[in-house]
């Protein structure tokens, strides 16, 4: 086996790595509000959501190799072959893509830990950046569009993560008055189990919907290793085995369930009943797929977190957790610079032991810092057991380090 | 600096439209579903309401049509889901959403 090979095989690895942890990092984002109200046992629920997200993932047959390009200026779209549209040569995007995914990852493990909901694709694009900025300077990267559509950092990561959680709260907060508004009058035992229904339709169209975004990010980066080392050259399919595994691996992330996020945005920022979650579950989808069919992209996270804090703000009565939302905000600034410091740092790795064993390095390095974090968190667990235990009060679980709340 | 502008504003114009839509779709389906469940609590009577008030047929009837809009809703959502990952969109200037191929 050649060192390109071996590459390849680690990129691809770390790349289903990748898209395992966005599964379970956004299994909160749809089922978070029906798992807490009761509307789906919680085993039921991730189950539901797996198989969304793995019907989702199929059913996207559109080719998001320009996915990496939104950030570094990787891929030129006019060119007619594959093999000519690569702007940087293989072994270099090779490097910058595993260094990248490599950050994308341990962001959303320490996230996971500290039980913060934060988005999968900022992790990445963070990865990514950091990455490109140690091998290619600060101009290998897309900061700002070409002012034909919102492209690049600014147009595509940064102004979508401020916009998409006010507006996704907008609408929620909207939503939530005007079910309580109607359902004034009515018993709360009889209105509980009417909303409940809805809120399963909701939280399953997010589910598809997240599988048919997130999922295709994974299968351009894998793609683009196979078009950069020369053994795929097709710019608008993909090979089936990928979108296999890809799909695979995300619907297997979101069964195993982030309980520690589920628990944050099921209960921490808001207590959600029935008819909340509706709104809240009703908002993110409108959400995602207006913004998506207008090609705008958004994280799922971010729509969904401020749609949970909408359904907060339009109930009459309901208590908001600022303390737990400003710590999300802080998560979320940080998650660029983080990610993009461990992808530098790796890539930074990578060149010094050269592409083949700095790849090895790399890898083992994830897998050290990945089981250290699986270990830490092990310590404070948080599952079906206790993901619904009342927020304020200290729980068995919550002992130790990680007092009330399990997030500190 | 042109070019960070020009992003500003090409997402603003993106997220007001994004607000728009969501509204109509993301709270006004929401609160018909609401308008469903008052009027099967009506049709239903008895412990649905806090009066205990007798069921009245009618409320029913309305509740199932209600629930038959949230119904087009949302299949309409699923269909879009599926014909934009074909690369289709989705016409709705029939009733019936019908998939054509995207401009």
């Amino acid at each position: 086996m050649t060192s390109e090979t071996l590459v390849l095989v680690l990129v691809v690895v770390t790349a289903l790595g990748f898209d395992f942890t966005n599964g379970f990092h956004d299994t909160a984002n749809a089922m978070a509000t029906s798992i807490v109200t009761g509307a789906l046992k919680p085993r039921v629920a991730v189950a539901l959501s797996a198989v969304m997200n793995l019907i989702g993932a199929f059913l996207s047959v559109q080719v998001a190799l320009t996915v990496t390009n939104a950030v570094v200026k990787t891929f030129d779209q006019n060119a007619t072959s594959a093999s000519d549209a690569l702007t940087v040569p293989g072994d270099e995007l090779l490097a910058i893509v595993l260094a990248g995914l490599i950050g994308g990852i341990v962001w959303n493990l320490l996230t996971w830990l500290l039980g913060l909901p934060s988005s999968s694709s900022h992790a990445l694009f963070g990865g990514l950046i950091g990455a490109t900025v140690a091998s290619l300077g600060w101009s290998g990267v897309n900061w700002v569009g070409d002012g034909s559509k919102p492209d690049g950092v600014v147009g595509k990561i940064l102004l979508p993560g401020i916009a998409s959680p006010i507006v996704a709260a907008a609408v929620a907060t909207v939503g939530t008055w005007l079910i309580y508004r109607i359902i004034r009058g009515l018993t709360e035992r009889y209105t509980q189990s009417g909303f409940r229904w809805g809120q399963i339709g909701t939280a399953s169209l997010v589910s598809l919907a997240h599988g048919t975004n997130d999922a295709q990010k994974t299968m351009g980066v894998i793609t683009l290793a196979l078009i950069a080392t020369g053994r795929w050259d097709s710019t608008d399919s993909i090979p089936l085995w990928v979108k296999v595994v890809c799909a695979v691996a995300i619907a297997a992330g979101t069964y195993l369930g982030g309980w520690r996020i589920i628990r944050t945005l099921g209960k921490g920022l808001v207590e959600i009943f029935a008819p909340q979650g509706v709104a809240a579950e009703a908002s993110s989808a409108a959400v995602i797929l207006s913004s998506s069919h207008l090609g705008f992209a958004l994280s799922t996270t971010h729509v969904a977190t401020g749609s949970v804090l909408g359904s907060g703000l339009g109930k009459p009565g309901a208590e908001v957790r600022w303390h737990v939302a400003g710590r999300m905000a802080i998560a979320w600034l940080l998650t660029l610079p983080c990610a993009g410091l461990v992808g530098a740092a790796m890539w930074g790795l990578g060149n010094l032991f050269g592409l083949g064993v700095g790849s090895v390095v790399e890898v083992v390095i994830l897998l050290a810092l990945a089981g250290y974090l699986y270990w830490h968190a092990q310590k404070t667990p948080v599952g079906v057991h206790n993901v619904n235990d009342d927020w304020e009060q200290p729980t068995a679980a919550s002992s130790g380090e990680l007092t009330a709340g399990g997030v500190r | 600096m042109t070019a960070f502008w020009d992003d500003v504003q090409l997402a603003g114009e993106a997220i007001w439209r994004v607000l728009l839509a969501s509204l109509v779709l993301g709270a006004g389906l929401p609160a018909i579903f609401a308008l469903g469940i008052r009027s099967l609590a009506w049709g239903t009577g008895g412990d649905a309401e806090v009066d205990h008030a007798p069921g009245h047929p009618v409320g029913k009837v309305v509740a199932g049509f209600l629930f038959l809009l949230v119904a087009y809703g949302i299949l309409s959502g699923l269909l879009f889901i599926i014909a934009s990952g074909q690369g289709k969109t989705l016409d709705f200037s029939t009733v019936i959403p019908t998939f054509t191929e995207a401009s």
